[in-house]
Parts: structure tokens; C-alpha cells; sequence
């Protein structure tokens, strides 16, 4: 075969993975990552190992993020996004390549920019040791790109690593074949009546995932001290009529439930309750980890109509018990939406571009996508086709791969 | 490595990778215990023209020697014995069905069958009415008492849908947890429910189940939603299936020395293995021998392997890398290294030697011979492995603050390190991190140099148990420390300079919390008994 280019979209682990295995097979493999940092929202997950391995996955995220950093044959392009996406003879990619405010090659990650910088979120901390700049800058929050007002970042500098002055690139790249690894977005629950955004201390769980890995444990938002009760509540934005969303997210109760065990490993005190419809089987013990589960939390069979606040910025959880019949009133410290996967908006142009099906719950059809062709030289991989465990992202990653390497030995002998 | 694949199997999982490898000319020998191996029509016009396939039906491995790209296996067939040497080997044995009647206190009947003997009765295409005469009501049983999963779930949804909307039968759904985290499984929910399938879902509380005289089985259980006391008759009973193993996979992971799992399966659950691997260069684990599976994610694995198979033909990452070596002068024979390479490459034969392609440089042969016979790389044999980098504990200007050495699993906790560096902790000025492969290849003879070398402390710092791996690096690493604490309680020394934690690689804030503790812990302890040049 002769020296081909994979273009790989979405440098989450499933992408990371596909570029891997290409990569394998001295395939040359641009990976474009929308996003500042690699690694997708897997990235951003806590192990959540007490003292046993609870096969969550997060390390191995980590561990595709370092190798495929240090493969040759990979290049990561992050803060890279897909202008327009065509097929002649081969592919050509337009990005849209955003400034490099940061120099990498300077960078030491000492955090003094973040330190300086007086707007909140202006500038981000990556979470991985294999992000590096560590530090990005927020364009629609920082204030020199609003009106120049503000330069303490770039002067306070030790390395001169900062130029707020740098601006976005336009680039292009061809490519033999496409890997579409694009991934989901997150159900953003704002318009659940959970008060998540009004009452602080309501967060998702990709938040709490932040929260332990920054802190190490379960701190309340609002004033940073541990959280002596904790609820999860299942299934928002997920197996829900009124939405539309007609499926399971698949990995919300393993990593709600994997979460619960390790807040109660490191801060015993803590009560945890646990809301939902129904436990989806993970792992490959579940049924002694589930009756492990069911003695240290709280399980309750109900999805909450409501959260009110109470004394002290407390949460008040309210919902009818399905075995008892009461209505359940509880009070929480910090509560925890299991938000839901679902098909990722941004996408939408690129994948039309590609000319993919999509599905009617608007991820790309699984039946064609696990992997499958689907247009000439087009595989789509991991949670775009449809919500998936870190694990099934990489099994789903190596079929791609497989499907990859068999399209472009076809166009080396056409039939 | 190249060379013949040994593919076992006989399912959708073990077809498709046939299929892919004929495709590409590629020399397989499949053997089944089965006395067919069905192969789809497209395999069967590549099989008639190609010589690179050899089917042998009614045959298992019974024992296999050698190491990635060199294995010898014995094949019987009636009673026969043959050799056969291939490069490499894919177990894809199919499930085998343990239906839950026992769980249920039911015996199987004409009218309480399982899912697997519902089956064939669900008319293809629909319409066949009289295969159910005189049934009306028919009562699915799923995972009331023990967790099932979705793959039965599916089947479950599917025959209902069939039986309510094409044969006009009445069916009913008992479960606990409705299992839809499978794709399109929680629309298919939706669609049985439209169609009349009733679904009755349990917490706590249990059915009473009686199996009545005439065959019918009489449900009892108080409503959760109205909480109603409801009876429910079923003319036909269908209970659900565990989904195990098959016997067969799980001899062959003891014939292969393979790390299973405790359910049978021929793959633990160990992380590192994604997706098909084993703890054996050279065999893979696809399909339903590795865990429980649908058919999709049969087909996912399928293209596993088969890309994985295509990526042994091309030179390994390591190549070139030097791997363990035993000294033939030294060695006495004790097997030590053989009994515990969790990669299986020790070859015995007239002498013991590491066979380089399956070796994983993991280092725990290097800190278990008793002989120090075994080297590697740079590595002299009878020293630790980094023995130059500890002679000398890392000097701290300010004399009371502790030196630690911490020695850190290079796929973990050294990353922690590195991320504890890069979030900006201020680590301990003693602390002086130690790279090591694998947790299992620091030994006694580490611990004890890093403390002779003036540490007042040592920390052995590993993945969690059930992520190493090497399988168990991380459970001898605890060992050895613990053995190393008993020394230096015998010598009257405090146990507390030594500790062993679990760290993932991620976990940035743990390690500088876990060494902040260390530097705490010996802070209150005199300076180490065996530093030097300190007053």
C-alpha cells in the first residue's frame, strides 16, 4: 500500500484510538479536535478505583492520549474546525485552525496566566498531563480579544509564551479516507426542573467528575467543603417521551454507581441516594456489585418532580416513593444529574457534508455506522452512531480501523 | 510474525473473522468441537477455490506449546492426535444458555419452556397461529431474581413483539430492572408497549410463583404502581437465560494459560486487554468467549481481531527492544520465573529461556529469582533494575525534610507524578520519583537499596489491583513490601519508612496528597537509621 492519509474527526478516545491503529499500519493520520485540549469528555473522567480497578476505562483514555502524542505518524490538530469537508478523488478538509495564543514549544504549564487573569473562564486548565499548552484561552471570555482592555496574562508571561495578538489560520488537508469520530454532547439541563444553573451546588455528572479529579472528593460547589449527602438523579435527558430521547444512555448508572462507592470510600459519613428507573447491568460482576451497592446506598425507585431550595442553600428533593407510595422528602448537600448523551449539534453541517444517515434520535445510524461504510470512504465511530461505554468506543475505534485499511487496499487495486 | 491462524469457534463471531481472513488469503486453520462449521455461502465459494482454509469439525486443542509466532498445538479428532504449528490463535467460542428455571422454583414443562426453546416456535414469517394453540396468555421471567442483561432483554422485547401483534397473544413481562442500555432498545420498549405487551416490574418484592397440576403457572404479587394484589395465570411460561461461557471456552483458557475470569470467560476484565487481547501475546479472545455479547458486538470484535491478526504480521512496537534474559550459568531450574510470567514466556525446554516475542519486559521475573539469574536491557541480572539511580537518595538543602524515594509504576503512578508536577502541587523537595516498568519488578533488593542509599522512607507506588498489566505486578509489589517491613521490624526499625498505595494515572491530586502523607509520616520519625553523612 502506498504511504496513505486518514483524516480522523474528533480527537476523543474513540478517534485517539482509530488514529492508533491506523497509525499501526504506517498510515499518516490527522486528527482534528474542535475543543482546546485532546481526549474528548473521557479525558475529564475520575478513576474511580477505591483500592480495586472498577474497569471505568478513564486511565486507558489517558494512556491513548500520551501514545498517540508520541506516535509520528499522528498529528493532533486541536482548536481545528471543519469549514467544509468534499470528496473528488480524495478528500479535501478546510479548517478553520484557531490562534495559537499559547506556544506549546514555550509553555511549562507554571499557571501563572491563569493566575493573572481576572476573568473567570478566560483562561481553561486541561486536566491530562499529556495536555500541553495546559492553559487555553477562552475567546468569547477573554477581555483583550473583547476590546483589548486586558494584556496581565501575556505580560506576566515568564516564558513569553502568550501572544494575544496571534490570529486564526485557515488550512487545508486531503485525506485518502474519512474516520468520523465526532462523539455526543452532553444533555444540558436547564430546562429540567432541577434548578441546575439557578442553585449552585445542582451539578451534572461530567461536574462532579471535575470536582473529584481536581479536589480528590465530593466538595459542594457553593463553599468547597465535602458533601455530607449526595443524590444522583438518573435518567435526565435520557429514556424520556417528552424529549424525544427514545434510549439509554448506557453508561450512567456504572459511572453514577461506580461514583457513589468511591465518594463513600473517601468520605465514609457521607449518605448517598440513588433515583432512578431502572439499573443497567455493567462490569462483569455486576450482580455482586449491585448487592454491594444496595447496601451502601440509598437505592429509590422514583425520577424527583422537583428541587427546592432550603436552610442553608440545601437541596430538598421531593418525589413519590414507587414501592411505599409516600412522598419522599430528602435533603441534599449536592445533587447530581446524570445527563444524558445525545447527538452533538455541532456536527450537524459536517455530517451532512459527508452525507451520512442519521438516525430519527439524530445520531448517525447504527446499523450502517458500527464501523460499516456508509459513504465511500466514510466509516463513523464511538457515541456519534449512539451513546457507548469508553470500552465499546475503543472496540468500535478498532472496527473502524479494520474497515479503513480494507477501503484503501480496495482503491490500491480497483476491481 | 506471521504464520497460521488457529481460529476456534463456530459462531457469527468466528464466521465473520474466517470470512475476513479467506478474504485475504490468509492461512487459518479453524477446528470446532461442533460437527459442522457453517460458513456462509460467500466463504464457501472462497473455500471450494482457496487452499489457506482448513476446517477440522469434531476436533479440540488439548494442549499448546511455544510463544507468539511459534505455537505447537495438539489437535484430537476421533480419538487422534495431530500437531499443528500456527502463529497465532483467536478463541471465539460461542455462549452457552443456562436457563433460570431452578432460580424461579419451576420445573421445565411442556408449558414452562426457556427463551432458547421459544425460539424456533416464533413463527418466521408470522402468522402461524397453531403452534400456540389453547394458549392465550403467555408470561416472560427475566432477571427477578438474579441481574440480567439487555442481549436477553432484546430477545425478550422481540418475541413479544411478534406474539402480540402477529398471533394475537397476551404476553406479560416480569422483571426487576428493565434492561435498554442497548441501541434502539429503549424504542423498542416503547413499540411493545403500544402493542400491548404488559410490563410488571419488581424492587424489592418478589412474585409468589406456583407451578399449577395442569401445567399452568399461577404469579402473585402485590402492584408497585396501584398497589393492587394481582394474580396472574400463564398458559405458556418463558423463563430467561444466563448467558455463560461455554465449558469448552473456559478449558481453553486453562489450556492456553490464559488469565480468566472468574465467570469462565477466557479474558479478564483487566482494562489493558481492550479489546480482544490476552494475557498472551500470539491469542486472542473475541466474541462471547471474552463476555457477554449481542451479535453487533460479536461483529465489532470480529474486526478486532482481525485487524489485530493483521497487526502481528508487521514488526512489533517493541522490536529491537532488549527483553529478559536468563544467565544459563546461573539458572538452576527452580522455575520461579515460569511459574510467575504472567505473559507465559518462559519457555522450558532442556534450559529455561525467555522467548523475546512474548515477553513484555515487565520486570517481575528479574525481582523473583531467587538466583538473580535474570537481566534485562541495561540491566545487570544480579543488581535491581535501577540500582545506579538509588545509591543515592535525593539531597535536600534543609536537612530535616525527609528523602523519599518513591518507586512508580511507569503506566501510573509515574504519570500521576507527572500530573501532580503539571497541576502545580508543590511536592516534597526529597522526593525523588523512580521509574519502574511494572510494580511487580521492584524487589526486596530495591526497597532495601533505596534505604541503604540514604532514604528515610520508601514508597512502592502501583495501578489498583485488577488493572495491572502484568496481572498481578502490583499484589507481589504489596507483598514485597510487606515482607520488607517485617525486616525492618525485626531490626528494629520504624515499618512505617516503607508504604505501598494504588494510584491510577490520572490521579494527580491523590499522589501529592499520598507523598505529602509519607513526608508527614516520617517527619515524625527520627532521619533514617541507615542514611549517612547526617548528624
Amino acid at each position: 500500500m502506498t504511504q496513505k492519509t486518514v483524516a480522523v474527526i474528533g480527537g476523543g478516545v474513540t478517534g485517539l484510538s482509530a488514529a492508533l491503529e491506523l497509525a499501526r499500519f504506517d498510515i499518516s493520520v490527522d486528527v482534528f479536535e474542535k475543543s482546546d485540549f485532546a481526549g474528548g469528555h473521557a479525558i475529564q473522567f475520575a478513576c474511580k478505583a477505591a483500592d480495586r480497578c472498577v474497569k471505568c476505562g478513564a486511565c486507558i483514555v489517558e494512556e491513548k492520549l500520551s501514545q498517540a502524542l508520541q506516535d509520528p505518524r499522528i498529528r493532533i490538530l486541536t482548536g481545528s474546525r471543519i469549514e467544509k469537508i468534499s470528496k473528488a478523488e480524495r478528500f479535501s478538509i478546510d479548517l478553520n485552525q484557531k490562534a495559537e495564543y499559547i506556544d506549546a514549544g514555550k509553555c511549562t504549564s507554571c499557571g501563572v496566566c491563569s493566575a493573572q487573569c481576572p476573568q473567570d473562564g478566560a483562561v481553561i486548565a486541561g486536566v491530562s498531563k499529556s495536555h500541553l499548552p495546559f492553559y487555553a484561552i477562552q475567546e468569547d471570555k477573554c477581555r483583550y480579544l473583547a476590546d483589548k482592555s486586558c494584556t496581565r496574562c501575556q505580560d506576566a508571561c515568564p516564558e513569553t509564551a502568550i501572544t494575544l495578538d496571534a490570529t486564526a489560520t485557515a488550512i487545508s488537508r486531503e485525506a485518502d479516507a474519512v474516520v468520523l469520530a465526532t462523539g455526543f454532547s452532553l444533555f444540558d439541563p436547564k430546562n429540567k426542573p432541577y434548578g441546575y444553573g439557578t442553585f449552585q451546588n445542582v451539578v451534572t455528572n461530567l461536574e462532579l467528575e471535575g470536582i473529584v479529579r481536581r479536589e480528590g472528593c465530593a466538595l459542594k460547589p457553593s463553599d468547597g467543603q465535602p458533601a455530607n449527602s449526595v443524590a444522583f438523579i438518573q435518567c435526565v435527558g435520557s429514556r424520556d417521551a417528552k424529549l424525544n430521547h427514545l434510549w439509554c444512555s448506557k453508561i450512567c448508572c456504572g459511572s453514577a454507581l461506580r461514583m457513589a462507592q468511591l465518594i463513600k470510600a473517601r468520605q465514609p459519613q457521607t449518605q448517598i441516594s440513588f433515583f432512578y428507573i431502572d439499573v443497567q447491568t455493567f462490569g462483569s460482576d455486576f450482580q455482586a456489585f449491585y448487592r454491594q451497592v444496595q447496601g451502601d446506598v440509598h437505592m429509590v425507585r422514583a425520577i424527583p418532580g422537583d428541587i427546592f431550595q432550603s436552610e442553608g442553600g440545601r437541596l430538598k428533593i421531593t418525589c413519590v416513593d414507587n414501592q411505599t407510595h409516600d412522598t419522599v422528602q430528602e435533603i441534599f448537600d449536592l445533587v447530581v444529574l446524570s445527563a444524558g448523551l445525545q447527538p452533538c449539534e455541532q456536527n450537524i453541517e459536517v455530517i451532512k457534508q459527508l452525507k451520512l444517515n442519521v438516525g430519527d434520535d439524530g445520531f448517525v445510524d447504527p446499523s450502517t455506522a458500527n464501523g460499516g461504510e456508509i459513504s465511500g470512504g466514510v466509516f463513523a465511530a464511538g457515541t456519534v452512531a449512539g451513546p457507548m461505554s469508553i470500552a465499546d468506543s475503543i472496540a468500535s475505534a478498532g472496527d473502524a480501523a479494520l474497515q479503513v485499511i480494507k477501503y484503501l487496499e480496495m482503491g490500491e487495486k480497483p476491481i | 510474525m506471521t504464520g497460521k491462524t488457529l481460529l476456534i469457534g463456530n459462531g457469527p463471531c468466528a464466521r465473520r473473522i474466517a470470512e475476513d481472513l479467506v478474504a485475504r488469503n490468509r492461512g487459518i486453520l479453524v477446528a470446532t468441537p461442533e460437527q459442522g462449521f457453517d460458513i456462509s455461502p460467500a466463504l464457501a465459494a472462497k473455500y471450494t477455490a482457496e487452499t489457506s482454509m482448513e476446517i477440522l469439525t469434531e476436533t479440540k486443542v488439548i494442549s499448546c506449546r511455544g510463544s507468539a509466532g511459534n505455537f505447537s498445538v495438539a489437535l484430537k479428532h476421533n480419538g487422534k492426535t495431530r500437531k499443528a504449528a500456527v502463529g497465532n490463535i483467536v478463541i471465539a467460542e460461542e455462549e452457552r444458555r443456562i436457563p433460570c428455571f431452578s432460580l424461579y422454583g419451576l420445573t421445565p414443562a411442556s408449558t414452562i419452556i426457556s427463551l432458547s426453546d421459544l425460539k424456533p416456535l416464533v413463527p418466521e414469517p408470522p402468522g402461524n397461529h397453531r403452534r400456540f394453540a389453547g394458549i392465550t396468555s403467555m408470561v416472560f421471567l427475566s432477571g427477578i431474581v438474579e441481574e440480567s442483561n439487555p442481549v436477553i432483554m432484546e430477545e425478550i422485547m422481540a418475541a413479544c413483539l411478534k406474539l402480540q401483534t402477529s398471533e394475537k397473544l397476551k404476553t406479560y413481562i416480569l422483571t426487576r430492572n428493565l434492561k435498554v442500555a442497548a441501541d434502539g432498545l429503549e424504542n423498542m420498549y416503547r413499540k411493545t408497549k403500544t402493542a400491548g405487551v404488559v410490563y410488571i416490574k419488581f424492587t424489592d418484592a418478589q412474585p409468589e410463583i406456583v407451578q399449577m397440576e395442569d401445567g399452568r403457572v399461577r404469579f402473585e404479587f402485590v402492584d408497585e404502581i396501584t398497589g393492587d394484589f394481582l394474580r396472574l395465570s400463564a398458559d405458556l411460561t418463558i423463563v430467561d437465560e444466563k448467558i455463560a461461557p461455554s465449558n469448552y471456552a473456559t478449558e481453553l483458557s486453562r489450556i492456553f494459560e490464559l488469565d480468566g475470569d472468574p465467570n469462565g470467560f477466557a479474558q479478564r476484565d483487566n482494562v489493558h486487554r481492550l479489546t480482544v487481547c490476552s494475557n498472551r501475546r500470539g491469542i486472542l479472545v473475541a466474541g462471547p468467549a471474552r463476555c457477554v455479547q449481542s451479535i453487533s458486538d460479536q461483529y465489532i470484535d470480529a474486526g478486532n481481531a482481525v485487524l489485530s491478526l493483521l497487526e502481528q504480521e508487521r514488526p512489533a512496537s517493541d522490536q529491537g527492544v532488549e527483553k529478559a534474559r536468563i544467565e544459563t550459568g546461573k539458572c538452576v531450574r527452580c522455575l520461579t520465573c515460569y511459574r510467575l510470567c504472567p505473559y507465559r514466556a518462559i519457555l522450558v525446554n532442556t534450559r529455561v529461556a525467555v522467548a523475546p516475542d512474548a515477553c513484555e519486559r515487565c520486570g517481575i521475573c528479574v525481582a523473583e529469582c531467587p538466583r538473580g539469574a535474570i537481566g534485562m536491557g541495561q540491566q545487570e541480572s544480579s543488581k535491581p533494575l535501577v540500582l545506579p539511580a538509588i545509591t543515592g537518595a535525593k539531597a535536600v538543602k534543609d536537612d530535616r525534610l525527609p528523602s523519599i524515594t518513591a518507586y512508580c509504576c511507569s503506566r501510573s503512578a509515574a504519570r500521576a507524578a507527572e500530573l501532580a508536577a503539571r497541576l502545580g502541587y508543590s511536592l516534597p523537595p526529597g522526593l525523588q520519583v523512580v521509574e519502574v516498568p511494572c510494580g511487580g519488578s521492584v524487589s526486596l533488593g530495591h526497597i532495601l537499596a533505596a534505604l541503604n542509599g540514604n532514604a528515610d522512607g520508601v514508597m512502592v507506588l502501583t495501578c489498583h489491583e485488577g488493572n495491572c498489566h502484568s496481572e498481578f505486578g502490583n499484589i507481589y509489589a504489596r507483598q514485597r513490601v510487606d515482607r520488607a517491613k517485617a525486616l525492618c521490624a525485626a531490626i528494629g526499625m520504624e515499618s512505617g519508612r516503607l508504604v505501598h498505595r494504588t494510584l491510577a494515572s490520572n490521579m494527580g491530586i491523590e499522589f501529592a496528597q499520598a507523598v505529602a502523607e509519607f513526608e508527614k509520616q516520617l517527619l515524625e520519625m527520627e532521619p533514617g537509621r541507615l542514611k549517612t553523612g547526617k548528624k
